[in-house]
């Protein structure tokens, strides 16, 4: 996929089968993550304060090059720098293999779920999926230039969106109207229960169109400048406005169709005089019209339907960038083939994407079992659809079922957890993470005060690192391997 | 197409990333099943084993 660095960051919720007070999902989180990285040893803790909710010892980096650590009582996992699509795919698939293998480990299969979702129904709770896709710091970072972008941002929904029971209820719901944020009450959008199931789990968490918070007053594009590279050279889009994708093919196609808008947008090609009136309105209408017609109004006042929306961008995708590699030519043929099949009967979608997979799942259930919308049992099988208890999981049964097309295999899943991938900085970090495990650079000293450890004093993060006795090792280029580098770099001190 | 983890490794296809996902051949996606299928009574009983309640115990923190 041309000149692109993708990954992805997953915030995971923990699902407690028993009623112990002392067992919160925070407290399973955390022996979630002393199992990975004390018993297991996947990675090294992090030994300075990354922040001020991220003390030393709340998470760490791992061999395969990506993150596991808390996040707000979280569990979250971001993946390694990934050049391709498949590599991604793999990476993301084998954060959840990880987390789910020590609940299973830690023999708690029977105490707490791994749920991959965005929302707690009850509690309105909402909790990121986060895509990151590296761009040249040439791309047109402003309101005009990203207008494009939110356009078509707030219309991928129809193919990337995870689907969920009810609506975020109103009194906890604001919307952007006329640059003034409101309560959707007021503004007519459906809330709470009312609503039987609209097709994303996050479009109504998003508030605004550009803001830099990733707590409050969440954005469709996010403006945090944050490159984790070369500032000189590199931008980092960070888009928090997505759900957590089950299907493989959903994940790649989403951040396959995404990185090729972004081209699109950087060489001048994309789509023109398509800016949505207001767009983080249409996001949520789009997201909760139940006849999914899905449609919205210009700012020229003209109404389009963001299925024509995406149409126009894949006509100027396959203007632009058919025939560049093999992994845009999939995405372009399989962009068309989700909008095509878009137009017809959802239940061609089973499988492909998640809101289609799930809606049709529920469809079934109320049909045999006579179930109202309005029944509380949906919301739990919303939930199980993102249990990641392939024994338990509704994403699963539709797996074991055949009706879903991987992306990637289990053997190469499996890899993923252990192996950074090996075209990225990833594996520069990887061999760094290694190094670490087996007590490279330790001294007596540090043995005596850190028998278990071995460790000598570090720093890492995503773009530079130090070991003790060694100056800072920068790793600015997430394109490179650094991983000669970085042997070369320790290498006295195993001397 | 390039799969970086997939080289100095044995296992895993020479191309993970299919030309046409299986779906595709027959016009895209499951055929509608049949009532009393027994697919889709797997997946029932999948469905009919999730506790009702557990919906009400997820009681997540707001992340990011």
């Amino acid at each position: 996929m041309l000149h692109r660095i993708f990954g992805l960051e997953t915030e995971y919720g923990l699902l407690i089968h028993e009623d112990r007070p002392d067992h919160s999902p925070t407290w399973f989180a955390h022996q979630i993550r002393n199992h990975l990285f004390q018993v297991q040893r996947r990675g090294v803790l992090d030994l300075h304060h990354r922040g001020h909710d991220e003390p030393p010892g709340n998470g760490g980096f791992i061999t395969n090059g990506g993150r596991i650590y808390l996040d707000m009582g979280h569990l979250e996992y971001a993946s390694p720098e990934c050049h391709s699509l498949t590599d991604v795919v793999a990476s993301d698939r084998a954060g959840d293999l990880l987390l789910q293998r020590a609940i299973e480990d830690l023999g708690l299969s029977e105490h707490v779920s791994l749920i991959k979702n965005n929302i707690d129904h009850e509690t309105d709770a909402t909790f990121g999926s986060h895509e990151n896709y590296l761009v040249s710091r040439r791309f047109p970072f402003s309101r005009r230039g990203l207008a494009p972008f939110v356009t078509f941002l707030v219309t991928r929904q129809i193919f990337t969106g995870a689907g969920r029971i009810g609506a975020a209820s109103p009194q906890d719901a604001w919307i952007q109207v006329d640059r003034l944020i409101v309560p959707r009450a007021t503004v007519g959008v459906r809330g709470g229960s009312n609503l039987p199931f609209q097709i994303s789990q996050r479009s109504d968490y998003i508030v605004n169109d550009f803001f830099e918070w990733v707590q409050h007053n969440r954005a469709i594009v996010n403006t945090r400048d944050e490159p984790l590279a070369d500032p000189n050279e590199f931008r980092r889009i960070h888009l928090l406005l997505g759900d957590s994708n089950m299907a493989e093919y959903a994940t790649a196609l989403k951040l396959g169709v995404t990185g090729l808008v972004l081209q699109l947008i950087e060489e001048g090609h994309a789509p023109q005089d398509l800016e949505i009136d207001e767009p983080v309105e249409a996001l949520q209408e789009i997201s909760q019209d139940q006849q999914r017609n899905w449609v919205v109004r210009l700012q020229s006042q003209r109404t389009i339907s963001a299925l024509d929306i995406q149409e126009q961008f894949l006509d100027c995708a396959l203007r632009h960038c058919r025939g560049q590699d093999e992994e845009t030519d999939w995405v372009l043929a399989q962009w068309a083939s989700v909008l095509n099949d878009l137009r017809g009967d959802y239940q061609k979608l089973v499988g492909r994407v998640d809101w289609a997979s799930k809606l049709w799942l529920l469809e079934c259930f109320r049909e045999a079992e006579r179930v109202d919308w309005s029944d509380p049992l949906l919301k739990s099988l919303d939930l199980e659809y993102h249990n990641l208890n392939p024994a338990k999981g509704l994403y699963y049964g539709l797996v074991e079922e055949g009706r879903v097309p991987r992306m990637t295999t289990d053997a190469l899943i499996q890899i993923a957890t252990e192996e950074a991938p090996k075209n990225t900085r990833a594996y520069g970090r990887s061999a760094l993470v290694r190094y670490l495990l087996e007590g490279g650079g330790a001294t007596d000293a540090d043995r005596v005060a850190n028998p278990d450890g071995l460790f000598p004093a570090y720093v890492i993060n995503w773009s530079i690192f130090q070991v003790r006795g060694h100056a800072p090792f920068p790793m600015l280029d997430p394109f490179r391997t650094y991983r000669d580098e970085v042997r070369t770099h320790l290498e006295p001190s195993i001397v | 197409m390039k799969y970086s983890l997939m080289s100095e490794r044995r296992e895993g296809p020479g191309d993970p990333m299919p030309k046409s996902p299986s779906p595709l051949e027959d016009g895209g996606g499951p055929r509608r099943p049949e009532t009393g299928s027994p697919d889709k009574d797997s997946l029932l009983k999948r469905m009919r084993r999730v506790d009702p309640k557990q919906a009400e115990r997820y009681r997540q923190r707001t992340g990011q």
